[in-house]
């Protein structure tokens, strides 16, 4: 099989080659992890279960990878990926990981632009985490999510995401219940719009002045 | 075009907190502080570059403000590079990226230990359940191969947890179902076995090896394997006219020696599920006659009670239940639920 259209050539990792089957799981959620992949051929999904809704978090291509995090430390993996066609891609474990890099800037360059996007997402939630005030980490998802959109806040007024209320209160890092008690209270206030599939933020400005505001109240 | 060095006098500033710029540095010469905000403790911090190091490549690649200032201390000598310059650098010397990949894997490892600390409020499932829970989800959802991994995965890890006795009478469920396409798996050509792997990411778990035999998928199955697991997870996705048509397409492109008999078997069951009840059992009647030996017999068979059972035929559905039961064996899943569907037939005469 050949490498991804102008990608690296791989053919010396052929004995880390792993095959999945179309349908099959590669790693479970909470499954303990400590292997990454690289995809070679295949497509593969990259989902969460929240409640009753399996969410779809990426579609991952030949020459993307996925499962890095494990190699970084033992936490549990953080979404389950299944292929969705039958996939072939190089497993790597921590300790051959370097001999990867080494031998492959290509690849070493990608995972590097990849895990400077992480510190940054990482950091924004920090942010979010940080505030004191439930209504501002609500808010400031809305504001992290309209970042990711590269949405120009000073220009745009009305916002719609296409996230759940589950969605929110992940990022916010506070409980379903809570989250929707925020969210409605928003709802009466006219700041938003709830419909099951999404949200709609009426003034995205409004809720930057409001998290600004708090985070400034905080800070002093 | 090429990195261009430049000079910068004492006092001034290579850039501000909060711009944003695809610029690389490195430091040749003189003295260069970045200044930043600790997220963790809201405390100013000042690092002084050393020579030779770059600086501002995490904003740039990752295309995000920068988040710290850089101010030169003396006059300074400062190489600048574009990103794709930058790159072209970096990949004739890897040992740059490598030293950076540490740098960076240290700095999210931290970051993502701190933002795990604080998320544990909102997002509190432990992995046990968790992942207990997702084997529930597709099983529910009749994606029982899927819910087939969860489910093996758990007893990995948690072979005496909160949970197994469970999972264990969840797993045989999952496997009769699957049981019902064969093995799943085309047992013939498998060219480049060597290469493929047993199961998901074990290879590094020796303790996985022995409970969880995943179904060996061929390295390369052939055209008209894909089309009939294509289908049949279509079926899973209760899907099945669309299903029903992906079959029939199998059939329309000629007699194959595996794959024609199981299409023909997986049609006639869409046609259950579509409620065409009198082409289901004409379907099934004429696979039983035709392959007398089907080693799904049983099953079809229970498909036509059913579908009698369906059109308030119960005397036929009866009928038919008994003659599967007298099948044997006893302890035969399929023959265990006609036994109770014919249970529930006389109850309901």
């Amino acid at each position: 099989m050949s490498p991804a259209a102008g990608g690296p050539d791989l053919s010396m990792f052929n004995r880390f080659s792993k095959m999945f089957r179309k349908g099959d799981i590669i790693f479970c959620e909470y499954e303990p992890g400590d292997t990454f992949y690289l995809i070679q051929s295949g497509r593969v999904q990259v989902v969460r279960i929240i409640g009753d809704l399996e969410k779809n978090i990426a579609i991952l291509n030949p020459g993307d990878y996925f499962g890095e995090m494990s190699i970084l430390e033992n936490v549990p993996r953080s979404a389950t990926t299944i292929a969705l066609d039958d996939v072939k891609a190089l497993e790597f474990s921590r300790e051959n990981f370097e001999v990867l890099t080494l031998g492959n800037p290509q690849i070493a360059l990608k995972l590097l632009k990849g895990f400077a996007q992480r510190i940054y997402a990482q950091k924004r939630t920090f942010m979010i985490l940080t505030l004191d005030d439930v209504e501002a980490k609500v808010a400031d998802v809305f504001l992290m999510l309209a970042e990711n959109q590269a949405l120009d806040k000073t220009t745009v007024d009305t916002v719609e995401f296409k996230n759940t209320v589950d969605d929110v209160a992940h990022w916010a890092g506070i409980p379903s219940g809570q989250c929707r008690e925020v969210l409605n209270h928003f709802v009466a206030q006219r700041r938003i719009e709830l419909y099951p599939d999404r949200i709609v933020v009426k003034k995205i400005a409004d809720f930057e002045r409001f998290v600004n505001a708090r985070r400034k109240h905080q800070e002093k | 075009m090429s990195p261009k060095a430049v000079q910068y006098r004492a006092n001034s500033i290579i850039y501000f907190k909060g711009d944003q710029s695809d610029r690389i540095f490195l430091l040749n010469a003189g003295r260069v502080n970045l200044s930043y905000v600790d997220i963790e403790t809201g405390q100013e911090v000042r690092d002084l570059i050393k020579m030779g190091e770059f600086f501002g490549v995490k904003s740039a690649l990752g295309h995000y403000m920068r988040e710290e200032t850089a101010i030169v201390l003396q006059d300074s000598t400062v190489m600048v590079f574009s990103v794709p310059e930058f790159e072209a650098v970096a990949m004739k010397n890897t040992r740059i990226i490598t030293k950076m990949l540490a740098v960076f894997s240290n700095q999210l490892r931290r970051i993502h230990r701190q933002v795990q600390n604080l998320m544990v409020s909102g997002d509190q499932t432990n992995p046990e359940t968790g992942l207990y829970q997702i084997g529930e989800y597709y099983l529910k959802n009749k994606r029982f191969g899927q819910a087939l991994y969860a489910f093996k995965r758990y007893l990995v890890y948690y072979p005496t947890g909160a949970y197994a006795t469970d999972v264990t009478s969840k797993i045989v469920q999952a496997e009769e179902f699957l049981s019902r396409y064969g093995s799943g798996v085309p047992a013939s050509p498998a060219p480049a076995a060597p290469a493929a792997a047993p199961g998901p990411a074990m290879a590094a778990r020796p303790s996985a090896a022995t409970t969880v035999a995943m179904a060996a998928a061929p390295a390369e199955s052939s055209e008209v394997a894909q089309t009939f697991y294509n289908a049949v997870s279509l079926v899973s996705q209760e899907k099945y006219l669309e299903a029903y048509k992906a079959f029939k397409k199998i059939l329309e492109a000629g007699p194959d020696p595996e794959y024609t008999a199981k299409a023909e078997f997986e049609m006639a069951k869409c046609l259950f599920y579509l409620k065409q009840f009198d082409n289901c059992i004409k379907s099934f009647s004429a696979i039983a006659q035709k392959f007398p030996k089907h080693p799904e017999l049983k099953d079809a068979l229970f498909f036509v009670g059913r579908s009698y059972e369906e059109k308030g035929d119960k005397a036929k559905a009866g009928n038919l239940y008994k003659k599967i039961i007298s099948m044997g064996p006893e302890d035969d899943p399929v023959v265990r639920k006609v036994r109770k569907a014919l249970r529930a037939v006389e109850g309901a005469a």
